[in-house]
């Protein structure tokens, strides 16, 4: 679903993502874990064709980044930490916008506002002003948003940040839930104990750099400790880039 | 660029800006009131100011009042003044005891007897208006008292008193009744068409960009199948939509203004109040084919406003960044409005009509004094079309310049 191939992308002379490639496969679940600063929302930036990459190639759902861009936006949601709702406008008018946006019909848009409400429990959020949400309430309404037009490709980029035990379980459900045959999720964070609960495989990044990639258990394995954050200290420092430095550049 | 993707994204603008009620209050509702107001309030606070400070009967100020003939006493009177005796006139007009004051020499009616010269000192504040009307009533009434005596000195002489007057001219008003009727409105239309243009669609074009890049929606709108060019005319069309409103609104309160005066109040006043409402332009007539040219041209305007406060307000940080970056707008439109009032003396040749946002200014003002030209309406549209397409280029390449979109 997702090939990323040596992707390098600079910003005013700091590297941000240096020579970084991986692979995304149908029905996976993929880590993209690292510090702030490590280069996971530049990448995933690029792959949403949001950010040019300086080098290198990268293809989501069969279209090609650099050069298929619509089409790419066509077959991905994305979800961020940073909510991004239209506060003056209710939940529902907010998923008829995007859904208009991808050029689904009406009653479509009607149809999967009902399946993500019965999904997500979307309930008062829908008739509400956004600008009154919890953040619960916006993160659900963020989610139906990037699933309204059922895309191939989810991002998922820091999206537990701020969020409540209950709110983040139920975001966490929806991520472990989503991949199928057609589908892929990308999963951006930090916290170690997310990527093991939730992902297949993952690709450790320090930064900007490509330390490690395979399944939790061998990257568990790869670091030689018993559990994933331990081994990601091991792979950091085993990359050669001094884990005392700051990030690279921050997105 | 796909007008229906084009449409969403100003709908979507559109909706949002009409619920937030500071902005349709501030920029909508506000010109709509303040216009009539200002159209009927001024004319009506001058003029009524002056009539009363004209009629009203005011003390002023005398030293040798004794020495004053009564015939100088009586044309004071009947300037709406009396005179009131003081030691030291000048004092008492800088302290404000007495908006005017005169001094009358002692011995005046033996000079005049004599056919001395006398000389009469009157005093005033410069640039105090009430100070000055006051003199001005001294002044008319030792004018007067002077014609008496000359014309009594001829008949005395038994002299013609015509013989003065070898020479006669007379004023013929060749502007037309527009240029008459406009008054300061000439300046003040384009100038509030303007301002209100700018308020209107600021407030849309700046929360539709940076606004929505400091709450992250741009980022996520940017990332679904919808492509820059089409955001960027999207936001455009919403911001000249509420530009357009609160010009619109202006015109209609402008027009509201108009009519009130001419339908129910200039019936009712004296020549004299009718005259002073004239000079403020209270009394302008507003034509079909008038309003059809202001709003041409205040459509152009706002376009190119719009197109200006997209372009710059994408450059910042934040909704308040973007305030600070726009609020220099106001004094581009400001300044060119104040030359406006003197055009007479700057001079206005066809140069103008090809410098965007001051043609339009231009223009609206020929607009309003009745002195519009094909040539000028010609070139001032064509450059301002020419430079909304530019300016659209401009906020359309801020758009994909990944600096501007994730400058943090």
């Amino acid at each position: 679903m997702i090939e990323v191939d040596r992707l390098s992308k600079r910003f005013d002379g700091v590297t941000a993502v240096a020579e970084l490639s991986f692979s995304v496969a149908a029905g996976e679940v993929f880590g993209l874990l690292g510090p702030n600063g490590a280069g996971k929302t530049t990448t995933l930036r690029i792959l949403s064709t949001l950010l040019r990459a300086d080098s290198g190639r990268a293809s989501v759902a069969g279209h090609d980044v650099s050069t298929q861009g619509e089409a790419v936006r066509r077959s991905i949601g994305v979800v961020n930490g940073g909510m991004g709702l239209y506060d003056r406008l209710t939940g529902r008018e907010i998923l008829h916008y995007f859904g208009r946006i991808y050029d689904l019909p009406k009653p479509h848009i009607e149809r999967r506002i009902g399946e993500l409400d019965a999904l997500l429990g979307l309930g008062d959020a829908l008739s509400k002003r956004a600008g009154t949400f919890s953040t619960g309430m916006k993160q659900k309404v963020v989610i139906a948003r990037a699933v309204l037009h059922d895309p191939p490709v989810i991002f998922f980029d820091e999206v537990t940040s701020g969020l409540d035990v209950m709110a983040r379980r139920a975001v966490l459900d929806v991520v472990r839930a989503y991949p199928s045959e057609a589908r892929a999720v990308v999963y951006s964070t930090h916290v170690m104990s997310e990527v093991e609960e939730l992902c297949d495989r993952a690709a450790v990044l320090y930064r900007g750099r490509l330390v490690a990639e395979g399944s939790i258990a061998a990257l568990i394995e790869q670091g030689g400790e018993s559990n994933l954050e331990r081994s990601f200290f091991r792979l950091v420092e085993r990359s050669g880039l001094d884990p005392k430095e700051g990030p690279a550049v921050r997105a | 660029m796909r007008p229906r993707m084009i449409g969403r994204v100003a709908s979507k603008d559109i909706l949002s800006t009409l619920r937030d009620t500071r902005a349709i209050v501030s920029n909508l509702l506000i010109p709509l009131i303040l216009l009539p107001v200002i159209m009927l309030g001024l004319p009506f606070l001058l003029g009524g100011l002056f009539m009363r400070e004209a009629t009203t009967v005011t003390p002023l100020g005398a030293l040798g009042l004794e020495h004053a003939p009564p015939e100088l006493i009586a044309l004071v009177e009947a300037q709406a003044a009396t005179l009131e005796s003081v030691a030291d006139p000048e004092a008492a007009v800088r302290e404000d005891l007495y908006p005017a004051a005169i001094s009358i020499p002692e011995g005046l009616t033996e000079a005049l007897a004599a056919g001395e010269p006398v000389t009469l000192a009157v005093y005033r504040k410069t640039g105090n208006m009430r100070s000055e009307l006051n003199a001005g009533k001294l002044e008319s009434a030792v004018a007067g008292y002077r014609q008496q005596i000359v014309s009594e000195r001829l008949e005395r002489a038994g002299i013609d008193p015509e013989v003065l007057e070898p020479l006669r001219v007379v004023a013929r008003d060749a502007s037309t009744e527009a240029e008459r009727t406009s008054g300061q409105l000439s300046w003040l239309i384009p100038f509030f068409i303007a301002i209100w243009t700018l308020t209107g669609g600021q407030m849309a074009a700046i929360d539709a960009t940076a606004g929505e890049k400091e709450r992250g929606t741009l980022e996520v709108l940017l990332v679904a199948p919808v492509r820059r060019a089409e955001v960027v005319v999207g936001k455009f069309l919403a911001t000249v939509l509420f530009g357009l409103w609160a010009a619109v609104m202006a015109i209609l309160g402008f027009v509201l203004g108009g009519f009130i005066l001419r339908r129910l109040f200039l019936p009712t006043l004296d020549a004299a109040a009718a005259e002073m409402i004239g000079v403020m332009g209270g009394q302008l007539a507003v034509t079909p084919l008038m309003v059809l040219l202001l709003v041409v041209s205040a459509v152009l305007l706002s376009a190119l406003i719009s197109a200006v406060l997209i372009g710059v307000a994408m450059f910042a940080r934040s909704f308040k960044e973007a305030q600070t970056y726009v609020a220099p707008l106001s004094f581009l439109l400001i300044l060119p409005a104040i030359g406006l009032q003197f055009r007479d003396l700057l001079g206005v040749d066809d140069a103008l009509y090809w410098i965007p946002m001051l043609n339009a200014m231009v223009l609206m003002d020929d607009v309003v004094r009745g002195a519009a030209t094909g040539t000028g309406v010609l070139i001032t549209w064509a450059s301002l079309s020419v430079a909304i397409v530019a300016l659209l280029i401009f906020a359309y390449r801020n758009f994909r310049r990944e600096s501007v979109l994730f400058r943090t």
